[in-house]
């Protein structure tokens, strides 16, 4: 019984060091596709769950590739998550900053929802899909078309029948 | 090819996971079926995926229990399997428009209405005092007149009675029945004819029911119908009855697709005595059916006497039914109604427009 308390009493602050080290946390290195090399904190990071259990595994000694994504995507993505980390941030201009930050063009919307679930970080993939799903809401076929640059294979014939058989959905 | 641009197809370009999540984000079935009409591929992923049917369950979970009526017994849009067709496309694209149309066809709000008409019972003491019709209002009085449905009389406690209505609309998802026995606050201790337990069957006639005034009321004053009539896809359980004046409910184990629009109340077994004549009565004050109605101009077509049925759109029949004060033979009101209503609003909305154009009749749907 002696020798247990007394290992416990070291144990205790050892234990404690170690952690208050390890929230401390120093930077992560990650290394974009095109290799350039970022330096993040690791509360940062770690909002990938991709990045966060390399951590937990204690894989992230050295620098972590990222051949997915590249510099430019990775960029805007740890500014998201930069802005996420803190989650007693005041809700209104989080909101304010997703909805900045998530108007951008198709096709950094796309590097950005490719990125977000390579990296595996929910709140970043379901904006990004909000965002595109928004952009299907209310549309005609056409107008979908147009905004994904999708050729229609359909034959007029088909086209046709679609519409009959969900007459529906197509009218004003 | 074309190169393309920045843009793209995002199925093509997200892969399975991120394009499902996107397309699950779209809460309006409208968006998911126009989806469908925009490329072969775009119409390939949504209806492999099941999406409509995901929307559907998302929105009304109670339809879970029915989907075996859609799928495996192939009565909604009976899918023919044709030579050199692939049955199992077929039928995912039969289901994919099924569950789209259900999806925004069906009541968004539950509603406890869901009958409009009672068809027969089985006997009538005292006709009209004592019809079924009195079953569709809710309480048992109005003003001094008591409002209840009695059968005749039994010496026999063992005899049932049925009785039979016709739901709002041709294809309901019926989820509750309720049933409010009858107390006669005006005989001497109060006695309430409730019966010992009651059973719900769920269906469809065996012939287009239009009745026209004269024989619905033949039907209710004679009791003319008979089992041969109707053909049940459900049976429920037999709940036993509480005798209690009180609105009793009795859920269905799992919701029930009723395909036909036909509920048949059986009263089983007679508790109450009337004390003049010594006979036991069943009497019921209310009936109500709780559920998920389509709602026009969503309907179906019967296709014959299995039980099958096609799915119907007709707008024009809410045009109609919003106007009901219009005679007969007007069929072409409602288009001019709205080809007017259109008019106004784009006069509204973009200036002036020519007077002439007013008199043009827009092709409506």
């Amino acid at each position: 019984a002696i020798q247990s308390s007394r290992f416990s009493c070291v144990g205790f602050p050892l234990a404690y060091i170690f952690l208050a080290c390890k929230k401390k946390s120093m930077a992560l290195k990650l290394k974009s596709s095109d290799n350039k090399i970022f330096e993040v904190e690791e509360l940062v990071a770690v909002q990938s769950e991709t990045i966060k259990s390399l951590v937990e595994d204690g894989c992230a000694n050295n620098v972590i590739p990222l051949p997915n994504v590249d510099s430019k995507t990775l960029e805007l993505v740890l500014d998201w998550c930069k802005n996420h980390v803190d989650v007693k941030l005041d809700e209104e201009k989080l909101k304010e900053y997703e909805d900045k930050f998530i108007e951008v063009d198709l096709a950094v919307l796309y590097d950005l929802l490719m990125a977000a679930n390579y990296l595996n970080i929910k709140d970043l993939l379901n904006r990004a899909s909000q965002k595109v799903a928004d952009m299907l809401k209310g549309k005609k076929p056409e107008q979908i078309r147009e905004t994904f640059n999708i050729v229609n294979d359909f034959s007029p014939e088909e086209e046709e029948e679609i519409r009959k058989e969900n007459l529906w959905a197509f009218e004003e | 090819m074309r190169r393309m641009d920045n843009r793209g197809d995002f199925i093509q370009r997200l892969g399975l996971d991120v394009s499902i999540n996107i397309l699950n984000l779209l809460d309006d079935p409208s968006d998911l079926v126009r989806a469908c009409a925009v490329s072969r591929s775009w119409s390939q992923f949504v209806i492999e995926n099941s999406l409509c049917k995901q929307l559907c369950l998302k929105l009304f979970p109670e339809l879970s229990s029915v989907t075996h009526v859609i799928e495996v017994d192939n009565l909604i849009e009976p899918v023919k399997v044709c030579a050199g067709g692939s049955p199992v496309w077929e039928r995912l694209k039969r289901d994919n428009r099924v569950y789209a149309f259900f999806a925004r066809g069906l009541t968004p709000l539950i509603k406890k209405d869901c009958i409009i008409e009672p068809i027969s019972a089985s006997s009538t003491d005292n006709y009209p005092d004592e019809s079924i019709r009195n079953t569709l209002e809710p309480l048992d009085k109005i003003g001094f007149i008591a409002s209840y449905w009695s059968s005749k009389g039994e010496s026999d406690p063992n005899i049932p009675e049925i009785l039979t209505y016709k739901l709002v609309a041709q294809l309901c998802v019926v989820t509750e029945i309720q049933v409010q026995p009858f107390q006669a606050y005006f005989q001497y201790g109060f006695p309430i004819y409730s019966s010992k337990a009651v059973r719900f069957r769920l269906g469809y006639s065996r012939h287009p029911l239009e009745l026209d005034n004269v024989i619905r009321e033949d039907m209710l004053i004679h009791h003319r119908w008979s089992d041969d009539d109707f053909i049940w896809m459900y049976t429920s359980p037999e709940f036993p009855v509480a005798q209690e004046n009180e609105l009793q409910k009795f859920k269905l184990p799992e919701a029930v697709l009723c395909v036909g629009g036909i509920l048949q109340v059986e009263l089983l077994g007679r508790v109450q005595k009337q004390e003049m004549d010594g006979l036991y009565y069943i009497c019921v004050s209310h009936v109500q059916v709780v559920g998920r109605p389509l709602s026009s101009p969503f309907d179906i077509d019967m296709l014959d006497s299995s039980g099958k049925c096609t799915l119907k759109y007709n707008p024009k029949t809410q045009c109609c039914q919003s106007s009901t004060q219009l005679p007969e033979g007007e069929a072409d009101t409602p288009s001019r109604l709205r080809a007017l209503t259109s008019r106004l609003l784009q006069l509204l909305g973009n200036g002036p427009v020519g007077n002439n154009e007013l008199d043009e009749e827009p092709p409506v749907l």
